[in-house]
């Protein structure tokens, strides 16, 4: 007759590693809960400040261990008797610290989740932590023989540790010739290799260039940033290509289940040979939330399924790569801890490892087309909240096989990148701001679709079924007593009930919390920053509120408040001339605008030669300065107000020439204009006293004059409305993109800063459209029209 | 003869009827039994303009005449009614020009040196040069523009105001320091309607916000009923208390005229004429003007109704003391406006045509476009109002929240900042008006752009406060649903719809009665 599992594990000294992770933090539950006797140790790794201990009391805090807190008194002091009996030994996985030596099962659970990481930390964690865990098993095994005892190594993998193998996959090592010593060698000198490559000048060349590209209007030391990150993110990429790639070459699907692959030859080695340890390797399939235990439905971060289940029910994945009969081969974590605890309970003999699939394949399949069913089921019932367009509707995949499906993705990045084009050639306005967000949207689902494509295609398509009678037969050996706590047969699974009922329901259920939230948020967002007036008999306070002035206060441009002023100087002759002249050369000028903006600018001031400064200044104030007050926006003056009223000192920073900004002067503190310089007879000579303060000369500007005038910049205001001006933007604690541009729409999106649109004001006339507004009439009366 | 106001009862035979909306017109079908009310067919003009103006300033009502008020050395300063009169703006030459050249010849062979003109804008926009020029003449501009001796008035110049006294009510009575202290003040009205003119031209032409706040506040509109007869009309009663202080200290010459109903030129006839008499002339017109409207922009459609000058007839000129003059110009007035109607009626129809005070030049935003309805046409009346206690108003007009940031720098703010918290006048008078009366910003812009004072849009809500107050239900037709909405009133995309909407307060089968405005018209309810 089978003896209990408790009663076997009573008082025996288990190891976790991975204790934080899904899996172990399920065994060590399972183990505190339904184990009393059971004396865990885990090893954890100290993480970004934190001890490991200090990981493993807050893991213990979860709702999961509730159970076990409650068992053990309850409260704080329930906590501390649970903490006491879980021993933590704090170290990492890439340099095992010695273990105790009275330990007589170590479940290895720890191991890289992601698909595509680079191949060095692949490798890391799967091989080389793999390798020093044993070496320090060995040495507790070392001590427990003097006991007369051993201890039992449980090493976790995967079912598709076999690669790219079709049919069905016995439950035994995996045949390959593939020398874990020689790939781990390599592997890491390629990443070191790409490490040394991309420092490489021609590299760095093109590095320099896409950022100088994107970037430059944004100055150099915003574009050598990009430069750097663009570096690192190739670094990146390339490490997971090799990892990927050597994967591939050698029959696997990618550098998980490589490595994995190598992590099991170096426990058969390691762990075998002339004085083998007794060793267990357990294979889980795709593991997934809980059916029943610790609730059903609880699952940590998101695996395998989640995101195409989320983007499925929120409309973006239009078709999936997968075949409809392939076998989709799914199982919840506690079968797959029920197992390990079974395992554990029941050591085998010194001598070659003993394997068991944890998985639902064989004897339960769970078709693709089934699952998407009963996905589809799910949130037809239960649609993400439809917001104001209604409920997102739900694509319906035909399955038209892998190559279709690439057809189509591979369409779709081109039409991607031709958008992304256009879109760089356009002037801005709102439309284009919305396409830019339909277009970034529309990449993000192409990234996915792209993503699960390559990643998931040997997953999905896979002909393969993992046998798993020896689980099966274990699962049997469990004393009928047991058979309810610590059951693992996948067979009894009813997917319609775990997928539509527990899964789906689980995943979504973080998703809508967050767009509640973003629902919450988003009703009180569109109206910016708030800003309170200052308190009465307040002190001057020491925060700045910077504003760019073109097309962030108003929507004309330096180009067109050039021809308003200098116009009406000249006579209607030359007036039409100078019109002509200008628009011959706005080809020029708007690509001298691409170029660098205080180019563009100083092409501009060229105009101006000739021009009676003084008489420019009462141009402007008769001119100018209705023209200007007709188009500023009213959003952008009330905020300006708003900061003047809340105490803050205002600041306008343009490298429009001085006399343009006359207009708003009652509104700033600071005015920070371009200088036309003139000659003796206060002409000017078309060139600027000094140059126009654009890019990261405008931020370094703000930075001195708050180290000067004692300003807290972290609590300072800018606006702006340019790429160039991210760095200005970036100089400040609050930032407000104001109908920006492009690049800086995606910037300000990126950095999570309010976006707001500053509209020009709505007129239901008197304007009469751009050619009026290009030669202005000096008599604004329009008598003598007649009607059509 | 011409012929009196009418009151017409929509029946079978009646055609449509033509509704003024903004920047156009729509032809409605009324239900049978709607009162439509017409104006007077205009009295006939006066032949000889100079002629009577002469007259009138040598035969005075209870004054001496002009030239013997005139004497070498003193001090003359000639204020005059700003652009928001008269509407449409008048053809050229306008008749201010036509008094004020005259009198500047009188005072020249007096051998008066010292003469400013002053435009009595208060707390409207600066008029900008031309439109001085155009209203003015090329003489009189060019005599005193270039020397600074034509200006706008300025009620935000400290060292510009005088302070006279204070009347029994304790109101301030403060005005234009020059004219204060002038040895003569000639004001040059354009009495369009009963509202104007009498003591509401210097008291309230030429003083400032804190003499304006005695009268312009939602309590004292509120019982002002009508605006059009200044003996209900508590702000009149105000101005007046005002002007009888301003008497003791300031020799005041009043010249007041008043104008015929010939509001649109020739092109536009059909728009004063009642629709079954339009002539095949008068339907090719409007069947072009309707054409060409639905396909022009609307920046067009603005010009185009921006343009329009009208041919105004004078019916009459005096000259002399303030009441006595302004007697016998409201008699002019009646004779041109009032329509004598009998009895209250359930709903009120008003068309809000393209122009009103304060968008001369400019654009006829949301809250303009209330006031010009609700403010204005609501209390076009003398006796009780046209619509009963309780009952409904259904106003057309477009409603476009877009606005003149050059003219109404203050309205943008009021529409997004004190709209969207309250639309009760009086709520948003204790909460708003001092802080935008006060706003710096606002203060600048008046006093050197052409922007209407910050204070300017809650005296446009609170004119229509008597209405908010007096009506059960408020409907739009054809206005921007959420500019409506924004006011606080509801909006309906037909006349038919809004009937429905407001069954609640009228019923199934309400009276109904439409204001075919303009021309200007007052109605008489018995």
């Amino acid at each position: 007759m089978a003896v209990r599992i408790a009663d076997a594990l009573a008082g025996r000294r288990v190891l976790v590693t991975g204790a934080t992770g899904f899996i172990g933090e399920a065994l060590l539950r399972t183990l505190l809960v339904e184990v009393p006797g059971a004396r865990p140790v885990v090893l954890v790794r100290p993480k970004a400040g934190q001890p490991g201990a200090a990981r493993l009391a807050r893991t213990l805090r979860k709702r999961t261990f509730a159970p076990a807190v409650e068992a053990a008194g309850g409260g704080a002091q329930g906590a501390a008797v649970l903490l006491e009996r879980v021993q933590v030994v704090e170290g990492d996985l890439s340099d095992v610290p010695a273990l105790p030596d009275d330990l007589d099962v170590v479940v290895h659970c720890a191991g890289e989740v992601s698909f595509d990481p680079p191949i060095h930390e692949a490798l890391d964690v799967n091989v080389v932590g793999t390798r020093s865990l044993l070496a320090r098993v060995r040495e507790v095994d070392d001590a427990q023989r003097r006991r007369g005892r051993r201890v039992h190594y449980v090493h976790v993998s995967t079912a598709y540790v076999g690669g790219r193998r079709r049919g069905p996959v016995p439950e035994g090592p995996v045949e390959h010739a593939v020398d874990w010593r020689t790939e781990l060698e390599a592997g890491l000198a390629v990443a070191r290799d790409v490490e040394v490559a991309s420092r490489a000048p021609d590299q760095l060349a093109r590095f320099n260039d896409e950022a100088e590209a994107e970037h430059g209007p944004a100055g150099a030391l915003t574009s050598a940033a990009d430069a750097e990150r663009r570096r690192r993110a190739w670094v990146l990429d390339q490490q997971r290509a090799a990892g990927g790639q050597r994967g591939h070459s050698l029959g696997w699907t990618d550098v998980y289940t490589f490595t994995k692959a190598l992590g099991e030859r170096v426990v058969e080695e390691l762990a075998g040979g002339d004085d083998p340890l007794p060793v267990t390797i357990v294979r889980p399939s795709i593991v997934e939330s809980a059916l029943l235990a610790p609730h059903p439905g609880w699952i940590e971060g998101f695996k395998m399924a989640e995101p195409i289940i989320l983007s499925f029910g929120r409309g973006e994945l239009p078709e999936v790569p997968a075949a409809p009969d392939a076998t989709i081969d799914i199982v919840p974590v506690d079968h797959v801890v029920n197992a390990m605890v079974a395992v554990c309970a029941t050591p085998p003999a010194p001598g070659p490892p003993r394997y068991f699939h944890v998985s639902s394949g064989a004897r339960n399949p769970l078709p693709f087309r089934r699952l998407y069913e009963l996905v589809r089921e799910y949130f037809e019932a239960h649609p993400f909240d439809p917001g104001e367009s209604g409920p997102e509707v739900l694509p319906t995949w035909t399955f038209p096989g892998a190559a279709a499906v690439e057809r189509r993705l591979a369409l779709g990045e081109r039409l991607h990148a031709a958008g992304e084009k256009v879109l760089g050639l356009t002037p801005r306005s709102d439309r284009v701001r919305d396409w830019a967000r339909d277009l970034d949207r529309a990449k993000s689902r192409l990234e996915l679709l792209r993503r699960y494509s390559d990643l998931y295609q040997a997953y999905t398509q896979s002909e393969l079924h993992f046998v798993d009678d020896a689980t099966l037969a274990l699962h049997r050996a469990l004393h009928p007593d047991d058979a309810a706590t610590f059951g693992f047969d996948t067979a009894a699974i009813d997917w319609a009930h775990y997928i539509r009922d527990v899964h789906t329901p689980a995943v979504t259920a973080p998703v809508r919390k967050l767009d509640d939230l973003r629902r919450r948020r988003s009703t009180t967002a569109g109206r910016g920053r708030e800003l309170a007036p200052a308190a009465e008999g307040a002190g001057p306070s020491d925060v700045l509120a910077v504003f760019d002035l073109d097309g962030t206060l108003m929507s004309s441009n330096v180009l067109e408040s050039y021809l308003w002023v200098r116009l009406p100087e000249l006579g209607a002759l030359d007036r039409a001339r100078e019109v002509g002249r200008v628009l011959r050369r706005l080809p020029g000028l708007v690509a001298a605008e691409r170029r660098e903006r205080s180019d563009f600018l100083r092409q501009v001031y060229k105009r101006y030669e000739g021009a009676d400064l003084a008489e420019l200044d009462r141009l402007v104030d008769e001119v100018l300065t209705p023209h200007t007050l007709a188009r500023v926006s009213a959003a952008a003056l009330r905020r300006v107000r708003q900061h003047r009223s809340a105490g803050h000192r205002t600041v306008l920073l343009t490298g429009a020439v001085r006399p343009l900004t006359r207009p708003f002067w009652p509104l700033f503190d600071e005015v920070v204009s371009a200088e036309l310089a003139a000659d003796a007879a206060g002409r000017a000579t078309g060139y600027l006293v000094s140059p126009p303060l654009v890019g990261e000369a405008r931020a370094a500007w703000v930075v001195r004059y708050a180290q000067v005038g004692g300003h807290d910049l972290a609590r300072s205001y800018a606006y702006a409305d340019s790429h160039s001006d991210l760095p200005l933007l970036r100089c400040v604690g609050l930032p407000t993109a104001v109908s920006p541009d492009v690049p800086l729409l995606r910037a300000a999106r990126a950095a999570r800063w309010p976006v707001e649109t500053w509209a020009a004001p709505v007129r239901s006339g008197g304007d009469g459209g751009p050619l009026r507004r290009l030669v202005p009439s000096t008599a604004p009366d329009t008598a003598g029209m007649a009607l059509p | 003869m011409t012929r009196p106001g009418l009151v017409l009862e929509v029946d079978d035979r009646t055609p449509p009827l033509l509704v003024h909306e903004g920047n156009g017109f729509r032809l409605e079908e009324f239900p049978r039994g709607t009162r439509v009310l017409y104006p007077p067919e205009s009295l006939p003009a006066v032949p000889d303009v100079e002629a009577a103006i002469t007259r009138a300033l040598l035969e005075p009502i209870d004054s001496e005449p002009l030239p013997q008020l005139l004497f070498p050395g003193m001090r003359l300063t000639i204020a005059f009614d700003d652009i928001s009169l008269a509407l449409p703006q008048m053809a050229a030459p306008d008749i201010r020009q036509r008094i004020i050249e005259q009198v500047l010849t009188m005072a020249a062979r007096a051998g008066v040196n010292d003469v400013e003109l002053v435009a009595a804008n208060a707390l409207h926009r600066r008029m900008t040069a031309q439109e001085l020029r155009t209203m003015l003449g090329e003489r009189v501009f060019r005599s005193f523009y270039p020397q600074g001796k034509l200006t706008n008035h300025d009620a935000e110049d400290p060292a510009g105001m005088a302070h006279i006294g204070m009347t029994d009510h304790g109101e301030h009575v403060e005005i234009n320091r020059r004219a204060a202290e002038s040895d003569l003040l000639v004001y040059v009205n354009v009495n369009l309607v009963a509202m104007d003119g009498g003591h509401k031209s210097v008291p309230i032409g030429l003083t400032s916000y804190k003499s304006l706040k005695h009268h312009h506040n939602s309590h004292t509109m509120m019982r002002s009923r009508s605006f059009m007869d200044h003996k209900a009309s508590a702000m009149h009663h105000s101005a007046w208390r005002m002007g009888r202080v301003l008497k003791d200290h300031l020799k005041i010459f009043q010249i007041e005229t008043t104008l015929n109903n010939d509001c649109f030129p020739s092109t536009y006839a059909f728009l004063q004429k009642r629709e079954w008499e339009w002539s095949i002339r008068d339907q090719a017109s409007m069947l072009a003007a309707r054409r060409g409207l639905s396909v022009a922009p609307a920046s067009l459609k603005h010009r185009i109704f921006q343009g329009i000058r009208a041919p105004y007839g004078l019916t009459g000129v005096a000259a002399g003391e303030v009441e006595a003059v302004h007697d016998a110009t409201l008699a002019r007035v009646h004779r041109q406006q009032l329509v004598e109607v009998d009895g209250q009626s359930d709903v009120m129809v008003l068309g809000v045509p393209f122009i009103g005070p304060y968008n001369v030049n400019s654009t006829m935003n949301p809250i303009l476009a209330a006031c010009m309805g609700l403010g204005y046409y609501f209390n076009s009346y003398r006796g009780k109002p046209v619509v009963r206690q309780g009952g409904a108003v259904i106003l057309y007009h477009p409603v476009e929240p877009a606005f003149n940031q050059l003219h109404h720098p203050s309205y943008v703010d009021f529409y997004d900042e004190v709209l969207s918290v309250s639309t009760d006048p009086a709520v948003i008078e204790a909460k708003f008006e001092e802080q935008y009366a006060t706003d710096p910003w606002y203060v600048h812009l008046y006093r050197t752009s052409h922007a209407y004072h910050g204070v300017h849009p809650f005296y446009m809500w609170y004119w229509i406060s008597h209405a908010l107050d007096h009506c059960g239900d408020i409907v739009w037709v054809g206005g921007d649903r959420r500019a409506v909405e924004r006011m606080g009133f509801r909006s309906a995309s037909t006349l038919q719809d809004a009937l429905a909407m407001v069954q609640g307060s009228v019923g199934a089968s309400p009276s109904i009665t439409y204001l075919h405005n303009p021309p200007h018209l007052i109605a008489d309810v018995r």
